[in-house]
């Protein structure tokens, strides 16, 4: 299998570093707008579209609300959650657990 | 006479009077004294239940204090993980029981702005010995709502699997695909630091980046010839180039689409010598491209990646050639409306510099989920190497997996 996409793969990794450099341009306008008690409405729909990506979803009483929060920190790492996607997650599983 | 006698009775008549007055004073004396009693008893009660009452509150207090402890300490400590037992038949070895791994993860959370995370892989070898390896380790710094920055050994970001999908409770299929375990085409971690997030687009779908600078890998040499890339997570700089990549992510058109682009790039040289006495050769190019999706229609699961790392051709090495590993898969999951059943399929391909160990395989299995987080797996993967002629290697792997 011959693959030509190194021809332009340089560019792309700099593509890539000017896309996320122009998305911090707004961070300042949407730190305004943090809400850091969490969302539960906001929290369910992350949860949903976020936690199945990659494993089944899991119930919010299989763990304590302290292990809640380590978790959904640890998976904000892994699934590159936003800081208020994690407080909306974390409020909806303490308030289901 | 008659002034006496008025006198002795006036005076009886005073003395029946009195007596019977004092009589009713001792009665109303009595009435008070029983009311008292009564009051004290009852006083006393009060006190009982009461001293009751604040025993409760402040046992439900320190419950209380206890309570909020857990909900919102400034330190936490959480242990999770992943194992795995099962049971591998190749069509032309003899089956053998086996212990996949065990791998507990420790969380230790400084407030909402530190956390390290540190990744312990236990297994046993085919000797019975069991080793003991640090999967990664990193200590993480949440900047900000959009960015968290990672130093220490971490999964390579590149791709899905390596970093998201390899911990067998949630992979679901008991074998990782071709190319994709470790040593392979994908690459598995690094040593050095990374910036990654996510950002929330106006349409509501969201964004996630991951950028790194890294040790980078080192390769293998078996005579004139390339015969393996490692990717540990190298201690050590050998090449003398650091290697830079990242992940794009994005949800796109829907919030149940995500398409993935990774590239990496840098350099590599060959290792030479044992462990604490190795040398390195002239360094040569080395580049990684990748892609991935994932979807997730009604009951089905869809997945798919592509990985290929690249090394040039370096005219001074022992090994001169440019070479590249290459794989990919296809996988489709549907969980069964109402019932704790999986149905799984795989197909992938993996290309080496070493035709001799390029595999085609397709996977297929039934899993059963016991709970979310606790799965019993039955593969049967049809492995073909058309250039080796390698035509007995087909295995069937039964496994029971638990996240914890």
């Amino acid at each position: 299998m011959k693959i030509n996409l190194f021809k332009v793969y340089k560019t792309g990794l700099a593509s890539l570093i000017v896309i996320i450099g122009l998305s911090f341009l707004n961070v300042s306008v949407a730190e305004e707008k943090k809400d850091t008690k969490g969302d539960f409405a906001r929290g369910a729909k992350a949860w949903v579209d976020n936690c199945v990506r990659c494993h089944n979803v899991r119930d919010p009483k299989e763990l304590r609300d302290d292990q809640w929060i380590t978790t959904t920190f640890h998976m904000r790492i892994r699934a590159g959650l936003t800081g208020q996607q994690t407080r909306d997650i974390i409020k909806f599983l303490q308030t289901s657990n | 006479m008659n002034i006496k006698l008025t006198s002795l009775a006036c005076f009886v008549g005073l003395a029946i009077s009195s007596n019977t007055m004092a009589q009713t004073e001792i009665e109303k004396l009595r009435s008070e004294v029983d009311t008292l009693n009564k009051k004290a008893q009852e006083w006393e009660a009060y006190q009982t239940i009461k001293q009751k009452i604040e025993k409760d509150v402040s046992l439900l207090n320190d419950k209380a204090r206890e309570w909020e402890e857990w909900k919102a300490p400034k330190t936490l400590v959480h242990l999770a993980g992943f194992a795995d037992v099962g049971y591998t038949d190749r069509q032309d070895q003899t089956g053998s029981f086996n212990f996949g791994g065990f791998s507990p993860i420790f969380h230790y959370q400084f407030a909402d702005q530190f956390m390290l995370e540190a990744e312990l892989e236990f297994e046993i070898t085919e000797g019975g010995k069991s080793t003991a390896s640090i999967g990664y380790l990193t200590i993480d710094w949440f900047v900000n709502d959009y960015m968290a920055l990672v130093a220490g050994k971490f999964l390579s970001p590149l791709g899905q699997f390596r970093q998201n999908i390899h911990p067998s409770w949630i992979n679901k299929l008991a074998s990782a695909p071709t190319g994709f375990g470790h040593d392979q085409a994908a690459p598995n971690a690094d040593v050095g630091f990374m910036a990654r997030g996510g950002y929330l687009m106006e349409s509501n779908n969201s964004m996630n980046y991951a950028l790194y600078i890294a040790n980078g890998p080192t390769l293998e040499a078996d005579g004139s010839e390339i015969d393996m890339i490692e990717t540990p997570g190298l201690g050590k700089d050998g090449d003398g180039s650091k290697t830079v990549g990242g992940r794009f992510g994005m949800f796109f058109p829907a919030s149940k689409f995500e398409f993935g682009v990774s590239l990496a790039t840098g350099n590599v040289s060959v290792r030479s010598g044992t462990a604490g006495n190795y040398s390195y050769d002239a360094s040569r190019s080395y580049d990684v491209v990748g892609t991935d999706f994932n979807w997730r229609p009604g009951s089905f699961d869809v997945r798919g990646e592509f990985i290929q790392q690249e090394y040039g051709a370096q005219s001074t090495s022992a090994a001169p050639d440019s070479g590249k590993w290459a794989a990919w898969y296809v996988q489709a999951a549907y969980r069964f409306s109402g019932t704790n059943w999986e149905a799984v399929a795989r197909i992938g391909e993996y290309d080496t510099p070493t035709n001799s160990k390029d595999v085609e395989q397709v996977t297929v299995g039934a899993n059963y989920l016991f709970a979310t987080n606790l799965v019993g797996k039955m593969s049967y993967e049809f492995n073909d190497n058309p250039n080796a002629g390698l035509t007995a290697a087909n295995r069937v792997l039964v496994q029971l997996a638990y996240g914890f």
